[in-house]
């Protein structure tokens, strides 16, 4: 019942990127607990795919949108660069680079929304 | 329901919507139900308005998280103004009609 | 997840904020104390603390958060120097000092403001994300 799918499509990164961060929060909070093992979410092209949002070509000369996938990694045990003794497997410069990809990918879908609903606002207003 | 409208009310749009019901309002539209797709406009607009009502309030109340409410209440705000471009123009479709000389 | 991730990683954030602040008081104490001797002769001096963080779920929320789950004593034998005219010299004239070593505790300074800066990093950033979020419904 949304106007354009952007809007929808926008929906859901915004909450896989909350979701993500607050991982990240978890992981770097417990950087220093015994035991505790580095977590991530489930990249968002897979998230994607269960919702089945796809993003169709109207017209021949439309791009093709480039792929989700291979977007983010998920730390499985055996991915994050170091295990420490204590068994604790956060990696604070990893978490700190996922937390940039998290602003970066937060700013570009507020600017989208932001700028796809000035658009419809001004189209209808005339 | 509302992206229905959009390519009738506004040429300035027309391509960007891609809505297979887009389709069917046309024809809905050329067929003269275009009291139907008045309506519908009217009615959708009442109801995100409500429901952008209830989100807040849950978000005030701590229940309903940043992004619901802000989604709730930008959605509510495009239905809105599209309602109220249609009504605009339906009423000054209305006013040129009933200045024509009988 | 709480209701809002975000302010749910405001609030993790924020106990690893406190956890890590904890560890730096201990730590200073430890620095301050590394001369300490005991009161009387023969008497053990200032002994090292350490700290252990646990993790504590949230019931309410559901929110992973850090806390102290204590703080407690080195067992490490201390050292020992021979000081004769020390107060808290043996009858052999040795003094046991505290078990510090400084280079590790400054070390561990050093981790505990990394970890407290990388905890401050992600509330500024989360309340970033909101406040970018309740921007959009402006004008």
């Amino acid at each position: 019942m949304e106007t354009m799918a952007v809007f929808s499509l926008a929906s859901q990164k915004a909450s896989w990127l909350s979701a993500r961060e607050a991982t990240i929060a978890s992981n770097v909070a417990n950087a220093n607990t015994p035991g505790y093992k580095a977590q991530d979410v489930t990249p968002f092209s897979s998230v994607l795919s269960h919702l089945q949002l796809k993003m169709t070509a109207t017209e021949p000369g439309h791009m093709q949108p480039a792929s989700l996938s291979g977007a983010t990694t998920r730390a499985k045990p055996g991915e994050t660069w170091d295990v420490v003794f204590s068994g604790n497997s956060v990696n604070l410069e990893q978490e700190m680079l996922k937390a940039g990809e998290i602003h970066t990918a937060h700013s570009l879908d507020m600017g989208v929304v932001r700028s796809f609903h000035q658009m419809l606002m001004n189209a209808v207003k005339s | 329901m509302i992206g229905a409208i959009l390519p009738i009310a506004l040429d300035a749009v027309r391509g960007l919507v891609t809505s297979p019901a887009a389709a069917t309002a046309s024809a809905a539209t050329a067929g003269g139900g275009f009291q139907q797709a008045m309506a519908s406009a009217a009615s959708d607009a009442v109801k995100t308005l409500k429901t952008a009502e209830t989100t807040s309030m849950a978000g005030l109340d701590g229940k309903a998280s940043v992004q619901q409410v802000t989604e709730s209440v930008m959605a509510a705000e495009r239905t809105l103004q599209t309602s109220l471009a249609i009504r605009d123009k339906a009423v000054a479709a209305y006013q040129q009609i009933s200045q024509m000389q009988i | 997840m709480a209701i809002d991730p975000l302010i749910s990683s405001m609030r993790i954030a924020g106990s690893g904020m406190q956890s890590q602040s904890t560890r730096l008081r201990v730590v200073s104490e430890n620095i301050a104390n590394a001369q300490s001797t005991g009161p009387t002769a023969g008497s053990n001096p200032y002994a090292r603390k350490t700290i252990t963080f646990d993790s504590e779920l949230d019931r309410a929320s559901g929110e992973n958060l850090v806390e102290v789950k204590s703080i407690g004593v080195d067992t490490t034998p201390f050292r020992v120097e021979h000081m004769p005219g020390n107060p808290a010299a043996d009858a052999n004239g040795d003094v046991k000092m505290p078990n510090i070593d400084l280079l590790f505790e400054m070390g561990d300074m050093r981790e505990a403001n990394r970890s407290y800066e990388a905890n401050l990093q992600v509330v500024k950033q989360s309340r970033q994300m909101l406040s970018d979020t309740i921007d959009l419904m402006r004008s």
